[in-house]
């Protein structure tokens, strides 16, 4: 696992200059020749891994196939969601979304989490979608409740989670009901207690601009925020591929014996696995040694946290932001699974 | 992160995605057979956007920055025409599938991991056996009919299964086995089924067995166990599709 720690490390050091403090556009001239030493490193490094034959080995060689795996996987929803982000921005009349939600928030949260069935795909597209939202002056807590439910309750994957559970529709019900729960709890808690300060400063697009090309400004945003957001998919798929490889699965059964422990355990399997959300009704049903209400906190939870998602959140939202929401969107699920799974199923 | 390197990166990345999904079968080692119109529309667009960067470049048309004051953009941290040094992480995998794509998962993921559990089929989906012999069966179905069919049609039937070697551990023996997944490689679940009555190849190599139930348990119930006894053990080709648990396509 060598390679790991030194890539992240090296994607530290990267991060801390990516914050909104960034320095001054004129890079210094040390900071091309650091960036060149930097690359070489990484470079010598891996070809001497190689050489050792430490790429090849058994494990190492699986962590490199999932951490492979789950970025290609997301990369086509990436750019879906980047993609519409961008047409958001430079297409979309400013007051569309103001005028189509309704005017008070806490009723715009419920509309927005329903509104989330309709964009296909798994999780990373709804990240950049949700961010482009909120600069189009949609009010963050609706945007938040629509990050959330989106990849959860899509037509896509509640017709995985039947295929996954054949004879049990109460899954696929329990599954839409605690999504758009949670979605609608975590919307409202952000009206409550959420503070602006949180967010990343949210004025970084500006949506269209008068004089200028409307393509220039969504090729221009659709560039950045891919590169952007996928960056930290990487970081995010590299973390959940460690995991994946060094948690066997034989491990679980464990946990299986206690009800509240197994619910616990499975929620938080469900954020280090970062299994996509179309899969992870696949993953749940193979779980036959836990509680159905268990394997709702790892369907319910897995959509809305995991640590992909946290990467991309922490790269999109700011890293204050990233923390306090996904912290509290775990509580929220576990206990709305807990809560609707004790009485569906 | 400047424009020449964005451009780059972009031209990567979606060189990476095109090479895997539409001149090889590569992808099918990471992510499920569907996904290819995606993964190739993805590589074009993103190859399309490098292009037109690249276009515009040539012709030294700078583009505007979207504030029209560059300090007041930048107290914002704000400037499409850079990103973020964290995008660079993205050249990672773009290389290693240009250039040194790791294999499928294998025996190491099979080992440590719990074999996938059967679904169950009503009574009414087990019609009778083909009389060919011996039977093509795969892994799940194999162990359908040991564990759940009522009309234990599979007993004394010669059956032959595919799939890859994975050493049973300190106990000795070997199981053959399929690795099975519904979106990517991190979804992965193992199906496996005990042989007796043979030395165990090299993890990895992928066999054709052929044999019939080895007696263990009662038969049709959970109690019996997805065990084979060897008659024949041929070695095959890794088929194209080794991430379903289907009869064996091999590469024409």
């Amino acid at each position: 696992m060598g390679k790991t720690d030194e890539l992240v490390g090296v994607v530290d050091r990267a991060a801390t200059v990516v914050t909104p403090t960034a320095p001054p556009a004129r890079p210094s001239p040390v900071r091309p020749l650091l960036a060149l030493t930097a690359a070489a490193a990484v470079g010598i490094t891996v070809l001497l891994l190689a050489r050792a034959g430490v790429l090849d080995r058994p494990a190492v060689q699986a962590w490199r196939t999932v951490c492979l795996a789950i970025t290609v996987q997301a990369l086509p929803f990436l750019i879906l969601g980047t993609v519409l982000s961008g047409a958001i921005n430079a297409f979309v009349p400013a007051d569309l979304f103001t005028r189509v939600l309704p005017k008070r928030s806490a009723l715009a949260v419920p509309v927005a989490g329903v509104a989330g069935a309709v964009l296909p795909g798994c999780e990373c597209a709804s990240v950049p979608v949700a961010n482009s939202l909120i600069r189009r002056g949609v009010t963050p807590a609706a945007a938040f409740a629509f990050l959330l439910s989106a990849p959860a309750i899509n037509p896509i994957v509640l017709t995985a989670t039947a295929v996954a559970f054949p004879g049990n529709p109460a899954m696929v019900a329990a599954r839409l009901v605690a999504s758009l729960a949670t979605a609608a709890v975590m919307g409202w808690l952000w009206l409550c207690f959420g503070k602006e300060k949180w967010l990343r400063p949210a004025v970084r697009h500006t949506g269209h601009q008068h004089g200028h090309s409307r393509w220039a400004e969504f090729r221009q945003g659709f560039q950045h925020d891919f590169l952007h957001a996928g960056g930290f998919l990487v970081l995010g798929a590299m973390a959940a591929a460690t995991f994946n490889v060094a948690v066997p699965r034989s491990v679980l059964d464990a946990f299986s014996g206690s009800p509240w422990l197994s619910v616990l355990f499975l929620a938080g399997l469900a954020v280090l696995l970062a299994v996509c959300s179309e899969a992870d009704a696949f993953v749940a049903a193979s779980l036959t040694g836990f509680s159905p209400t268990a394997r709702l906190a790892f369907m319910v939870v897995g959509p809305m946290v995991d640590l992909k998602l946290i990467a991309l959140q922490a790269g999109t939202f700011g890293r204050a932001f990233a923390v306090r929401f996904s912290a509290a969107t775990t509580v929220v699920a576990v206990a709305a699974s807990a809560l609707i799974g004790g009485a569906l199923l | 992160m400047r424009r020449l390197a964005q451009t780059a990166l972009l031209a990567l990345i979606g060189a990476g995605l095109l090479h895997t999904a539409l001149f090889t079968d590569l992808y099918l080692r990471y992510v499920k057979e569907g996904l290819r119109p995606a993964l190739i529309a993805s590589g074009v667009a993103l190859l399309l956007l490098g292009a037109v960067n690249a276009c515009l470049d040539l012709r030294g048309n700078r583009e505007p920055q979207e504030g029209h004051d560059h300090h007041e953009a930048h107290s914002h941290g704000h400037d499409h025409s850079t990103a973020p040094k964290v995008a660079w992480l993205l050249a990672l995998p773009a290389l290693s599938l240009l250039l040194y794509a790791p294999p499928a998962l294998g025996a190491y993921t099979a080992a440590h991991s719990n074999g996938k559990p059967v679904a169950t089929s009503p009574k009414e989906r087990f019609p009778a056996l083909p009389a060919t012999s011996p039977l093509p069966l795969t892994l799940t179905g194999f162990t359908q009919r040991v564990q759940q069919d009522p009309t234990l049609a599979i007993r004394g039937r010669q059956v032959q299964l595919t799939g890859f070697v994975t050493p049973a551990g300190a106990g000795g023996g070997w199981y053959l086995t399929r690795i099975i997944f519904t979106c990517c490689a991190a979804d992965s679940q193992t199906v496996k089924v005990r042989v007796h009555g043979s030395d165990a190849p090299p993890a990895n190599t992928w066999l054709a067995v052929t044999g019939t139930w080895h007696p263990a348990g009662r038969l049709g119930t959970k109690t019996a166990e997805a065990a084979l006894d060897v008659r024949e053990v041929h070695p095959i080709a890794q088929p194209v599709n080794a991430y379903t648990d289907d009869l064996p396509l091999t590469p024409s």
